[in-house]
């Protein structure tokens, strides 16, 4: 089945373009033009991604994502003309997995999709633990004392990684090439917002987090 | 009142000055006063010797606390100023007034003894001359009644007397009486100078100053002597007037003086105070307000009341507050509308541009179905739209800067592992110049609080540059710390360039030889944005180049946010072209070849890569 993906952009050529990119490589694009028709469209086409303009109008692109993000784990990619720190910063707090900063190759928002869109570990039943938080990886469940934690895919992969071994220490760069799929040295903003998201929800303390370490200088690892 | 009397000169006087009677009184008096002084000296020496040894702490604590304010407070400056003015005016003055009212009551007294003893001397002469008395008890009474008289009637005794028959004159056999003084009295209180001077002369009036013992004590006197005849002797009679009343009525002024002093300088001090006070507090007000406008609160103003020249700093102090806070309004506003202005350019042209490009990447690796023409204009499409888009990121991220919105987001990362990771990433560009890029870094990691995105931007721009202008010779990366600062440089061995062309290295659009083929597209701005990015993180940038032996960019950066840098690690000029610099050893890690490198902490960021 083709994977289904929401592009969320007021600017028609764009849209177009990227619909010929996604079509082209055996995607199945539907499209939204308006920020506050996106909600809507989303809950009847069911998509399996959404790509997400970050300057819409009728809604902002921040505003859509927390709604989205709100009732779906559905991965987010922002698109997006502003490279600020801030913007970025701001669209991944709201709960967008990814980025793809304007101008971007076909090739790298397909990549990036993707990635996305990769299907999780089938293996066999799997059961990890780091401090005192379990994870079911074949049943994507995390709980602690038996207390589920609801994580977004994208901070599930985080955890797994980390907890498959918890001897390595993690460079960002590392962890975007293995949770997000980077073949060369990205932006590791992406890392440390998602690192304190997952700490928010898993860590009793966020500011004294015992399940993800942060080693000064190089990155992180799964606590003991 | 004509004076007859004449003053006997002083021995060591010969100069023949007009006026000797003030110096002769001031001479005495400056006599007592040095004793007192010697005597207070003294007691002030004593106090302060053992007050230093025990409140020399305090002293020092006070006499600093003194002085800072001296400094600091214009107030207590210009009141202790005056203060000091003050009393050694009223010291002058004072001293003056003082000592023309001594030689005033010495005159006059002076003038009185003379009288009194021109007529004295008279009447003892009269009395002496109408005596009819020849046996020695009552020439001896006579003389002792007449001299007796002398002294005065009632019981203040007026002028005392010295009564001398002079030596040397052959002695008559009626003369009974040698010598008589009053009470406690001798002929040794009489200056030998005024004795010489009585004896040599005929009937002549003398004066001199003099002490003599009344009781227990020195009092100052006059004594005013002459010659007077008995029985064919003559006898030197002297007269002496006590001084002490004049001395007590001098004591008395004084004092009053010193207290009239006293409480004028405590009133003008206060007035002082006063005055500047009210003269020095708008000045300080002004420099608060001042103060909290440079701090940013542009809103305060001074406070301005009446008309006069204070009113008028403050009235243009706060015109000038106004018209600042408007201009900083204005540039805020300025600057945030560029910031907008930017940012609106930026989503503007990268969205039809991210189409274009799309577009131009969906007919390019179609192009093998065009026709020769289309197929060739689908690569230039291609190309030149990828080259745009840099050049306007490139344009973008200036205005950023410029626009002053670029934000330094430092956290301590390993600058040994960036470059690996660097290095990584230029090899497919070094490999197509043929140059070999080599790293040296003694040190296994160095920890650099930095934001690793621009440093990154930074070296790989470093790189690139020595690889294109390298002339497919060896790029040597180095990296050193010391406590403050970690240096990299970047060798090249190409072309290079002079000194000036150095000094322009980093102009925006600057090219060293503009005929030059741009073979690797970049904008120009590449150094331009690096050194915009390094000075956001207090670092240097600079360049060194020498005409056919390449140049050296060297990245100085502070180990912590921001600290300043005193000494860079490294050496701008290249230890192989001048004299022998830091560049010790050299470590090659070869790109293409990440496991044979025996430095494994130079290497990790190679071995993480698949």
């Amino acid at each position: 089945m083709k994977a289904r993906i929401l592009v969320v952009d007021d600017d028609e050529a764009l849209a177009e373009m990227i619909g010929i990119v996604l079509r082209n490589d055996g995607f199945d694009p539907v499209f939204c033009a308006d920020g506050s028709q996106a909600l809507d469209i989303f809950r009847s086409a069911k998509p399996d991604l959404v790509l997400l303009d970050l300057m819409l109008p009728g809604m902002d692109g921040i505003e859509v994502c927390r709604q989205i993000r709100g009732e779906s784990d559905v991965p987010i990619v922002m698109l997006t003309a502003k490279s600020d720190t801030s913007d970025v910063v701001r669209g991944l707090e709201s709960g967008a997995d990814d980025y793809v900063p304007k101008p971007f190759k076909p090739a790298e928002l397909v990549a990036r999709v993707r990635a996305r869109l990769r299907p999780g570990d089938q293996k066999a039943p799997e059961t990890l633990r780091i401090a005192d938080v379990t994870i079911d990886v074949a049943g994507h469940v995390v709980s602690r004392n038996s207390e589920r934690i609801s994580l977004t895919p994208l901070e599930f992969d985080l955890l797994v990684a980390l907890a498959r071994k918890p001897w390595q220490v993690f460079t960002r760069e590392l962890l975007l090439e293995q949770v997000w799929g980077y073949r060369h040295a990205a932006d590791t903003r992406l890392v440390n917002v998602h690192v304190q998201r997952l700490r928010s929800k898993i860590e009793r303390d966020p500011e004294a987090p015992e399940v993800v370490l942060t080693v000064r200088g190089v990155g992180y690892k799964a606590g003991s | 009142m004509v004076s007859a009397t004449k003053q006997v000169p002083e021995p060591a006087d010969d100069s023949g000055l007009p006026g000797p009677e003030p110096r002769q009184s001031l001479l005495f008096r400056a006599r007592i006063w040095s004793r007192r002084a010697r005597i207070v000296t003294a007691r002030v020496l004593r106090l302060v010797r053992t007050g230093a040894t025990r409140l020399l702490p305090g002293i020092r604590y006070l006499l600093r606390a003194v002085h800072r304010r001296w400094r600091r407070s214009l107030q207590f400056r210009t009141v202790l100023t005056t203060l000091m003015l003050a009393v050694g005016s009223f010291a002058v003055v004072g001293a003056y007034l003082s000592n023309q009212i001594a030689h005033n009551l010495f005159q006059e007294r002076l003038a009185q003894a003379e009288s009194e003893t021109r007529y004295n001397v008279k009447q003892v002469q009269d009395t002496f001359d109408g005596a009819q008395v020849t046996d020695q008890s009552s020439v001896i009474t006579l003389v002792y009644d007449t001299l007796n008289a002398v002294e005065g009637r009632g019981s203040v005794i007026q002028r005392r007397y010295v009564f001398e028959a002079m030596p040397e004159q052959t002695k008559p056999r009626n003369r009974w009486v040698e010598s008589r003084a009053s009470d406690q009295l001798t002929i040794s209180v009489i200056p030998p100078e005024l004795r010489k001077a009585v004896q040599d002369s005929g009937k002549d009036q003398f004066w001199a100053s003099t002490e003599f013992p009344v009781g227990t004590e020195d009092r100052p006197g006059i004594a005013v002597g002459n010659k007077v005849t008995f029985n064919g002797t003559v006898y030197e009679l002297y007269l002496i007037y006590d001084l002490n009343t004049a001395q007590k009525t001098l004591d008395e002024i004084q004092n009053v003086l010193f207290a009239g002093a006293a409480a004028l300088a405590l009133m003008i001090g206060a007035v002082a105070w006063y005055v500047t006070r009210n003269v020095v507090s708008p000045v300080s007000h002004a420099a608060v307000v001042s103060e909290k406008l440079a701090a940013g609160q542009l809103q305060e103003r001074m406070v301005v009341k009446g008309e006069d020249e204070v009113a008028r700093l403050g009235a243009s102090f706060n015109h000038m507050a106004a018209s600042l806070q408007e201009q900083i309004t204005q540039l805020a506003t300025l600057s945030q509308m560029q910031q907008r202005f930017v940012s609106d350019v930026s989503h503007e042209l990268r969205t039809p541009l991210t189409t274009v490009r799309m577009a131009a990447e969906v007919l390019y690796d179609a192009r093998d179905d065009f026709d020769p023409i289309n197929k060739r204009s689908a690569e230039l499409l291609y190309n030149q739209v990828e080259r745009f888009q840099s050049l306007l990121a490139d344009l973008l991220e200036i205005s950023r800067f410029d626009a002053g919105v670029a934000m330094l987001d430092a956290e301590p990362t390993d600058i040994v592992q960036l470059i690996s990771h660097v290095i990584e990433g230029v090899a497919p560009v070094a490999a197509e110049y043929g140059s070999e890029v080599t790293l040296n870094a003694p040190a296994g990691s160095i920890v650099v609080e930095m934001d690793d995105r621009r440093i990154d931007r930074i070296l790989r721009n470093l790189v690139l540059n020595a690889l294109e202008h390298g002339e497919g010779r060896p790029v040597n990366i180095s990296v050193a710390a010391n406590d403050t600062a970690v240096a990299v440089a970047v060798r090249d061995h190409g072309i290079g360039m002079s000194a000036a062309e150095a000094a322009r290295v980093f102009d925006r659009f600057w090219r060293a030889d503009p005929a030059r083929a741009r073979t690797t597209g970049g904008s120009g701005l590449g150094l331009s944005i690096a050194t915009e990015d390094t000075k956001l993180h207090n670092g240097w940038l600079q360049a060194w180049g020498e005409k056919g032996s390449g140049s050296n960019f060297r990245l100085t950066l502070p180990l912590r946010r921001g600290e300043t840098i005193t000494r860079s690690p490294l050496q701008l000029e290249p230890a192989d072209v001048g004299p022998a610099g830091v560049l010790m050893e050299r470590t090659t890690l070869l790109v293409n070849q990440p496991a044979t490198d025996p430095r494994p902490a130079s290497a990790a960021g190679a071995k993480e890569q698949p």
